[in-house]
């Protein structure tokens, strides 16, 4: 007999995930698929604790077990956020399905992970030895491997409140619903008094982890769009060209590198770039 | 064992927590309404309402959802509301080989539920996850439509 675990508060389900080796479920999306006969679930899809979402004076603070449908209707979650989860899969797996759950399945093609990467949002991870806060792109190691501990649960997701109203999101999929990612890419793009003061992107679906190079972007900081355009705008894209090196999967990683380049040349000039 | 609400009434499964929903229903409660076409969420054909979501049953863990309240076509064809789909549905055949069906009702219901007077991009939207390789899906957005406009009150 398999055991599974119904804990009633994250003290609890904390408890249990420090002495039981139990797959934490949330949304179960993911997990459902593989159907393994032997998992013994810690089942967080009911505690309130972690399906919150809140502000403090830095972040909007998600919670894990939030689903997509949540954040679709929540009034404080962010505009470029709703963009991406309103795209993922189709309304019964977006009523099921969870942030937490996206980021800690570890894949480079989780769509709202995306949005946390090019947000620079951080993760608080807790356990019952306490709480770290990490940006998010110290918690992948590679594929489908991430800095979790053993004991510790992904308990909230910290976005950063200002700076995400100029964004881009694009996702490439084969179709309009249930589409796995072939290429996304999400963009803030900060501008301040005519000078770009922030551009943050992130390019997922392509490679082992999310490609986030904030020494590439930083190229555009300090400039006015005239001067972005004119003198930074090509050396911008020809060092994307040599940093991203997509890795083939079920479509070609030329394909891949193309739509990269034309997403965030895209990106640049819906912005006057 | 798990405890939850099966159309209308309590119920106890003795199945592991980890069996699919879908399973349960089919194999432990016979309720064969609910299709079982790819078990990975990409059909909707095992779609049943959950807590007054629409969810794919085969996602969803049996033990995830005690204390739940569960409708499955079985339950929902003793509504009203599912009489006006129903013959909505049919004025415009809207139904071939019928699989998709039961799930497609379900998503029909709970776009109405939620938006009495969807428009047509909201319900091709709304029935995005249900799969039919029948129809070409224009006589079963239409027969919502249908359904929306002389069911009016009904939602």
């Amino acid at each position: 007999m398999v055991k599974s675990y119904h804990p009633v508060s994250l003290q609890e389900a904390l408890a249990i995930r420090a002495r039981e080796a139990v797959t934490p479920y949330a949304g179960g999306t993911d997990l459902m698929i593989k159907g393994d006969e032997k998992a013994g679930y810690l089942f967080l899809n009911n505690l309130s604790e972690l399906k919150k979402i809140t502000e403090d004076g830095e972040y909007i603070r998600i919670g894990a077990a939030c689903t997509f449908t949540a954040i679709q209707e929540s009034e404080l979650a962010p505009a470029i956020l709703k963009a991406a989860v309103s795209q993922i899969a189709a309304p019964a797996i977006r009523n099921l399905g969870t942030v937490g759950g996206n980021i800690c399945n570890g894949s480079p093609k989780a769509d709202s992970a995306l949005v946390f990467w090019a947000t620079d949002s951080k993760l608080r991870l807790v356990s019952s030895r306490g709480e770290r806060v990490i940006p998010i792109s110290e918690f992948y190691l590679g594929r489908n491997k991430t800095s979790l501990q053993a004991d510790e649960l992904l308990a909230e997701i910290l976005m950063p409140k200002i700076g995400l109203n100029n964004y881009y999101y694009k996702k490439v999929g084969a179709r309009n619903a249930l589409a796995i990612s072939r290429v996304s890419f999400a963009g803030i793009l900060e501008i301040e008094g005519g000078r770009i003061v922030n551009c943050q992107t992130a390019f997922g679906a392509i490679s082992e982890v999310v490609i986030r190079r904030p020494d590439l972007d930083a190229m555009l900081s300090g400039k006015t769009i005239e001067e972005a355009k004119k003198a930074v705008k090509e050396e911008y894209l020809r060092a994307y060209d040599q940093a991203i090196l997509p890795i083939r999967g079920r479509i070609s990683a030329e394909y891949r590198k193309v739509v990269c380049m034309n997403l965030l040349r895209d990106f640049l000039e819906s912005n006057g770039i | 064992m798990v405890k939850f609400r099966l159309n209308g009434q309590e119920v106890v499964s003795q199945a592991q927590a980890n069996q699919r929903l879908l399973d349960v229903l089919r194999q432990e409660f016979r309720i064969t309404g609910v299709k079982c076409g790819c078990k990975e969420g990409e059909c909707g054909a095992c779609s049943v309402i959950l807590d007054g979501q629409l969810v794919n049953s085969c996602l969803v863990a049996l033990g995830s959802i005690e204390g739940s309240t569960v409708t499955t076509i079985e339950g929902y064809r003793e509504t009203e509301r599912f009489a006006a789909l129903d013959k909505a549905y049919a004025s415009v055949s809207a139904v071939q080989c019928g699989f998709c069906i039961p799930g497609m009702i379900l998503a029909s219901e709970c776009i109405l539920a939620k938006n009495p007077n969807p428009t047509e991009a909201e319900i091709r939207a709304g029935i995005s996850g249900n799969l039919c390789r029948c129809t070409g899906y224009n006589a079963i957005v239409q027969a919502i439509s249908i359904a929306a406009e002389e069911g009016k009150g009904l939602w």
